[in-house]
């Protein structure tokens, strides 16, 4: 991380510092003092029907005036009911019911955080018989009725429109421009007919291609790949990176 | 079709119970299509739930790990994901019972659940609230006449462990990947202090002198108070000098954060 430009800002799990002290923390803020950052969260759970946890927003509010994150971010999806936490980004149905108590949340997510979030599409596995509208257009009316951001994982959408079938560009192209802030590029585990959303391979192709429509549409949005395991050599996962600038970079000077 | 009408609320119990293992009717409410069937699609989730919890406790839990080898491990893991399902936004807290849980496993084998005691303290001791050390020359600067009434404030991150069995020298070789000693019951109870300085975790174990005097001492004690305490346990003269040096190797280790005054009976 001491070469100048090889990383230009970094995202942390906001959970991984909700601690109460110690070496995490510690770090975290030597890194600060040298790179912009963003908080990515995992359980905010707005996707629940229990109440929402503001002693949890407490903390990521505390956090966050502790590091200033340029923004904030969590998944489209629920991790638990009745107190529970699976630890998982778990589906919504995509219904009005589901839509309407979504909405309502992100107003006081955004309310307790003084803040807009932005929400990422997860990767999914299953879908449920009780849809009355389509993953993007959930998407896109969560953002525009509550006045959030979108956090566009690439990976994801590929992931699982090979899970469930749809056309990713299709889905690319509901997704309101103004809303997206940020984009997740990642590797996955191909099972052989069905893909999960493991962040331990590199980007394949099919994901770069969409990546390359994705600037056709949006423009040169912060990228961010995602790394959980099998983790390589810092230089390699730069050159990653180098291939996403790449890819930007040459999209800016066609649309110039 | 029936399905269409689950309130979300009912839709997303029934699933969690699906994904704990409990009775759950999702599988009705999936999608079964191509590329995978329901059953199949809610296995992901499921299977995905176990994997996690038990990384969680082996990120916390390794030598705990290491002992029981991988097979009895996951063996362990899936009973206590199975007992305790998180209640955590950070999955950092999960497994916080693993010692008593142990314990009930492993009534044959009792160092094991000390070893789950260890590493779950270790990991309070390395995240707790830091705090700035009171340095050794704000010790020293105390006047005589106001040592008898100073009483002491202690470092978030210290904790204290009573253990029977060797489990302390059984981390110290598998934390080190060499090969550990067999389970041996100490001749009395180890008392230990487990703190954290710069950064660094420690802990070291207390004779039965400074362990009383520490008790003391965190009750809020004067130092009076306290060499009032040690007289049992140590002869009359001896006191000053060893309540002193315990002092001294208490601020050197960074556990003191401050110094009080209270002028309780010393007597008492």
């Amino acid at each position: 991380m001491n070469e100048p430009h090889a990383i230009d800002w970094l995202e942390v799990i906001t959970e991984n510092y909700l601690v109460p002290g110690g070496k995490a923390l510690h770090y975290l803020e030597r890194i600060r003092e040298r790179f912009p950052l963003v908080m990515h969260g995992v359980s905010l759970s707005i996707g629940s029907t229990d109440p929402i946890d503001f002693d949890y927003l407490r903390m990521v509010r505390g956090l966050a005036a502790r590091i200033e994150p340029h923004w904030i971010s969590d998944h489209l999806c629920w991790t638990g009911v009745e107190g529970r936490n699976l630890h998982d980004l778990l589906p919504l149905p995509y219904t009005e019911e589901a839509l309407a108590s979504v909405v309502g949340r992100v107003g006081q997510v955004q309310e307790a955080l003084g803040r807009q979030i932005l929400l990422e599409n997860v990767s999914s596995y299953l879908s449920f018989h009780a849809d009355e509208m389509s993953e993007w257009e959930f998407l896109r009316e969560v953002a525009s009725r509550a006045d959030c951001h979108i956090l566009l994982d690439i990976n994801n959408i590929y992931v699982s429109s090979v899970n469930h079938g749809f056309d990713p560009v299709k889905y690319l192209q509901a997704v309101p421009k103004s809303r997206v802030r940020q984009f997740h590029l990642a590797g996955h585990s191909d099972m052989g007919g069905h893909l999960i959303d493991t962040h331990d391979h590199p980007i394949v192709e099919p994901v770069w291609d969409l990546y390359r429509q994705a600037l056709t549409i949006f423009g040169d949005v912060p990228t961010m790949i995602e790394r959980d395991d099998n983790i390589p050599e810092l230089s390699e996962l730069v050159a990653e990176l180098d291939v996403a600038r790449d890819l930007a970079a040459r999209h800016s000077r066609q649309a110039a | 079709m029936t399905n269409l009408q689950i309130p979300l609320r009912e839709l997303q119990r029934d699933m969690q119970r699906h994904l704990l293992g409990e009775e759950s009717e999702v599988t009705a409410a999936i999608v079964d299509a191509p590329p995978l069937g329901a059953a199949d699609r809610l296995g992901i989730y499921r299977n995905a739930y176990q994997v996690r919890l038990i990384d969680a406790l082996h990120e916390t839990y390794p030598v705990l790990h290491g002992l029981l080898g991988d097979e009895a491990w996951v063996e362990l893991g899936q009973a206590y994901v199975a007992a305790h399902p998180s209640v955590f936004r950070s999955i950092r807290w999960y497994g916080r019972e693993l010692a008593d849980f142990v314990a009930g496993c492993y009534s044959d084998a009792p160092i094991l659940s000390e070893v789950a005691q260890l590493e779950w303290t270790l990991s309070e001791v390395f995240d707790a609230t830091d705090a700035p050390s009171l340095r050794r020359a704000e010790l020293s600067a105390v006047e005589p006449s106001a040592w008898g009434f100073l009483t002491f404030r202690f470092h978030p991150s210290l904790r204290r462990l009573t253990l029977c069995w060797n489990t302390a020298a059984v981390w110290k070789a598998m934390s080190a990947d060499e090969t550990p000693p067999g389970p041996e019951l100490a001749a009395a109870p180890i008392h230990w202090l487990l703190w954290r300085q710069n950064l660094q975790n420690y802990f070291r174990s207390m004779n039965a002198p400074e362990s009383a005097a520490l008790d003391l001492a965190q009750r809020g004690c004067n130092f009076a108070q306290i060499c009032a305490g040690l007289s049992a346990l140590l002869p009359q003269e001896e006191i000053p000098a060893a309540a002193a040096s315990l002092l001294g190797a208490w601020a050197d280790s960074g556990i003191i954060i401050g110094l009080g005054s209270s002028d309780a009976d010393a007597s008492q």
